[in-house]
């Protein structure tokens, strides 16, 4: 007998967690953190900017309170991946002559790759847990990570 | 036959996994599992593999009845 079954994650998690997966996330797309991020904001001038929650989150308040926020960068592009009032996970881009339309989709690429690195560390963490052996692991061209896993 | 699951975490963080060699109701529990861990099941499907097994059983017993 033999199943496929799809699951739509769902990220609750204290801000340290979000924070270890934003950073493992945006590098492979180019994205730095920045540890200014007041300096960052006053370098992107006259820009557009894009919001995007993640509906299936929930960032857990923990002892730094609802200031918390990572500033990633990118050329002229700014993201900020912040805890929203409602306590979901979103981020806010910003650029330089960029559209709308442009800001969105990089930030909802970026939300997708945080959510995706979340997910893969939720996953191999459980599976080490369970003693269960992943005998092979692949990540194909448009990004998605292969596991193979035995000792079911 | 080894008995694996394959995960596949996509760019939106979306999971498809697969049993491969789970047999009974195994192989739900084993999707279940990984389910509990990403977040809300969306879909699930039997394989053709599993049809296949099924059709092969039943013939066999058809078989063995005539005798």
């Amino acid at each position: 007998m033999s199943t496929v079954m799809v699951i739509a994650p769902l990220v609750i998690a204290n801000w340290s967690v979000i924070s270890a997966a934003v950073v493992g996330a945006v590098g492979v797309l180019g994205f730095a953190t920045v540890n200014e991020g007041v300096t960052a904001s006053r370098r992107v001038k006259e820009t557009n900017r894009a919001e995007i929650e993640l509906d299936e989150s929930e960032i857990l308040e923990g002892s730094g309170g609802s200031g918390e926020e990572i500033v990633v960068e990118k050329d002229d592009v700014r993201a900020i991946f912040s805890r929203d009032a409602r306590g979901a996970l979103k981020v806010c881009v910003e650029g330089h002559g960029r559209s709308k339309a442009e800001l969105r989709q990089i930030g909802e690429e970026l939300i997708g790759r945080v959510t995706q690195q979340y997910v893969y560390h939720r996953v191999v963490t459980e599976l080490a847990n369970r003693n269960m052996a992943i005998v092979n692991e692949e990540v194909s061209e448009d990004r998605t990570v292969k596991i193979r896993v035995r000792n079911w | 036959m080894a008995e694996e699951l394959e995960i596949e975490i996509g760019p939106t963080g979306q999971v498809v996994v697969r049993t491969i060699g789970i047999k009974g109701s195994k192989c739900i529990d084993a999707a279940e599992f990984i389910a509990r861990i990403v977040g809300r099941e969306e879909s699930r499907v039997l394989t053709s593999e599993y049809h296949e097994t099924d059709l092969h059983v039943e013939r066999h017993q058809n078989i063995h009845r005539r005798h």
